[in-house]
């Protein structure tokens, strides 16, 4: 609250001081008292003017200097009304209670939204879990039949790939935490992920390659097969024409271990890599392929990020695509152990 | 034969499980009174249980810790949630393996067949004929006379052998090839499977791999 501010704010109590003031003088003139008597009044109301203007002015301003010094502290600013100061002049006082009022309301309408978001979620896991149930009975009546019907085992696990991403978009949305980091073997869950793919890399010819991944990563198992299963799957959309490679390989160090994906498809033009992680981005390649959704390498980055991975992404245009994990390792899980 | 109990509330999951089962030649006992499922397990005696975490009126890894007390049976649990907790705690009550939903058919088969050998208190030489099998050497012996198989080799005598005059199908050769980080394609799965017969042939056994077209291929 600057000075000069406030004076403007109260202009029309000034003027109509001075406007006293001036009435006073020629009263006085009037009342044909002395000049130095007539001088003293005038400056002692001043004084007392001045003192009162300045009392009140100062109030304020400290006042408001507290009041913005702890809403610049604070993270959340709807908690301001948590640690409000005292008032003790009226539009304050009328200001706070204005503030707790409305602070009030708002928290009520976050809470009712975020119950119904949390009950939505919570539907949803629910219903994927029970969608399960009758996808896993469609793929078991197929392997039971006679004649294995390959077109038809394509759409179901299409289906089932679909649903998932679902699951975990809402699991990587929640602010629960259902993952548990623990000790994964590294082959084990890439071996997983390259069997969930095997026919689509048979049909498609696809050549698959491992490297050096008997190794041991920090991480949840689930989480990161789904991840893996993400870009092993933009490979498999992406791939070239023939000769396709993809190959899955990791580099240990003290502090860390890489996974490293790569495939020979047809990469990633240059302006859209900054983008690629971003919801919904589907780039050019993507308007190319009906399929893309825009929201696979978004949910990687982001169940990265939960998992304490990080992610980054290399490609040139027509020659190859390398996704790159960084799995720190954790001295003190080793001290634990 | 191996005796396969399944635990699992939804019929047409647990019909289309003991169709698999059967063909793949083990006995399948399926649990259907959901009253008391503990005392109706105690009773049976088996080889294995595929038991499914959401079962009605029980808790499936309440069960799971219960029957653990009692007995010891190998027990694959099976279930469409799919968090690492779930798996970490089932395997700590005691499941000998876990299994999410929906699960690749053959990949289930292999798995149990995996507890199924992990199970078994003596393990009996494998044998073919007159000849005995040493998987982890890769060779086949009688008497003097030794035959060497490479890897992939190996893993399909094995999986044909397992099913021993049953039809096992190309898909589940290569699932479990794949499943030991083979990742061979079409073409190799049809040299190695030429490649094998002349061993076997070479052995004093002609056409020993018979194919079944369309169907895949049985070992007699």
């Amino acid at each position: 609250m600057k000075f000069k501010d406030y004076v403007k704010d109260h202009f029309i109590e000034i003027l109509i001081f001075f406007f006293l003031l001036l009435f006073l003088f020629c009263l006085f003139l009037l009342l044909k008292l002395s000049f130095a008597t007539n001088f003293f009044i005038l400056s002692l109301i001043t004084c007392f003017f001045l003192f009162s203007f300045l009392y009140s002015y100062f109030k304020r301003k400290f006042f408001f200097k507290e009041f913005f010094s702890i809403l610049e502290k604070i993270d959340q600013k709807y908690f301001i009304t948590e640690m409000l100061p005292t008032a003790n002049f009226l539009e304050g006082k009328l200001f706070l209670q204005a503030l707790y009022e409305i602070d009030k309301s708002m928290k009520e309408r976050i809470n009712e939204s975020e119950k119904s978001m949390t009950d939505f979620k919570e539907y949803l896991e629910l219903w994927i879990h029970e969608i399960k149930l009758p996808i896993a009975s469609l793929i078991l009546r197929n392997h039971n039949k006679k004649e294995k019907d390959n077109k038809e085992l394509e759409q179901i696990k299409k289906i089932e790939e679909y649903v998932e991403q679902v699951l975990f978009y809402v699991r990587s949305e929640h602010s629960k935490k259902d993952y548990l980091i623990h000790e994964c073997d590294l082959n084990t869950m890439i071996k997983n992920v390259i069997l969930r793919n095997k026919d689509d890399f048979l049909a498609l010819n696809i050549e698959v390659k491992t490297k050096n991944l008997n190794k041991k990563a920090l991480t949840d198992a689930k989480w990161f097969e789904y991840i893996l299963n993400q870009i092993v799957s933009n490979a498999k959309k992406y791939k070239k024409e023939k000769d396709s490679i993809i190959e899955f390989k990791a580099d240990e160090s003290d502090k860390e271990i890489k996974i490293c994906i790569l495939d020979n498809g047809i990469g990633i033009k240059e302006s859209d890599l900054p983008k690629v992680f971003e919801k919904s981005f589907t780039g050019e390649n993507g308007h190319n392929k009906k399929e893309a959704t825009g929201m696979g390498l978004f949910l990687v980055k982001k169940m990265c990020e939960q998992l304490g991975h990080t992610v980054e992404i290399e490609s040139r245009e027509n020659e190859y695509t390398k996704v790159i994990i960084t799995i720190s390792k954790n001295s003190f899980y080793n001290v634990l152990k | 034969m191996k005796k396969i109990v399944i635990v699992e509330d939804e019929e047409s999951i647990r019909e289309e499980l003991k169709a698999l089962l059967l063909n793949a030649s083990y006995e399948v006992e399926v649990v259907e009174d959901f009253k008391d499922v503990l005392g109706g397990l105690l009773k049976i005696d088996c080889d294995l249980i595929l038991l499914d975490i959401n079962i009605p009126n029980m808790n499936g890894e309440v069960l799971l810790k219960e029957y653990r007390k009692q007995k010891d049976t190998p027990i694959i649990m099976v279930t469409s949630r799919s968090s690492e907790t779930d798996e970490v705690l089932s395997m700590g009550y005691g499941a000998d393996d876990y299994i999410t939903k929906p699960y690749n058919p053959t990949i289930l088969l292999l798995r149990v067949g995996a507890v199924l050998k992990r199970s078994e208190k003596a393990y009996d030489h494998l044998s073919y004929h007159e000849w005995i099998v040493y998987p982890t050497k890769g060779i086949l012996k009688k008497e003097e006379e030794e035959m060497i198989l490479t890897k992939n080799e190996m893993i399909i005598f094995l999986n044909l052998l397992n099913n021993l005059g049953s039809i096992v199908t190309r898909d589940d050769l290569m699932t479990d090839l794949w499943n030991n980080d083979e990742y061979i394609n079409d073409n190799a799965l049809t040299v190695n499977i030429s490649r094998l017969r002349r061993k076997l042939e070479e052995m004093g056994y002609e056409d020993a791999i018979l194919t079944r077209k369309g169907q895949g291929y049985i070992l007699k």
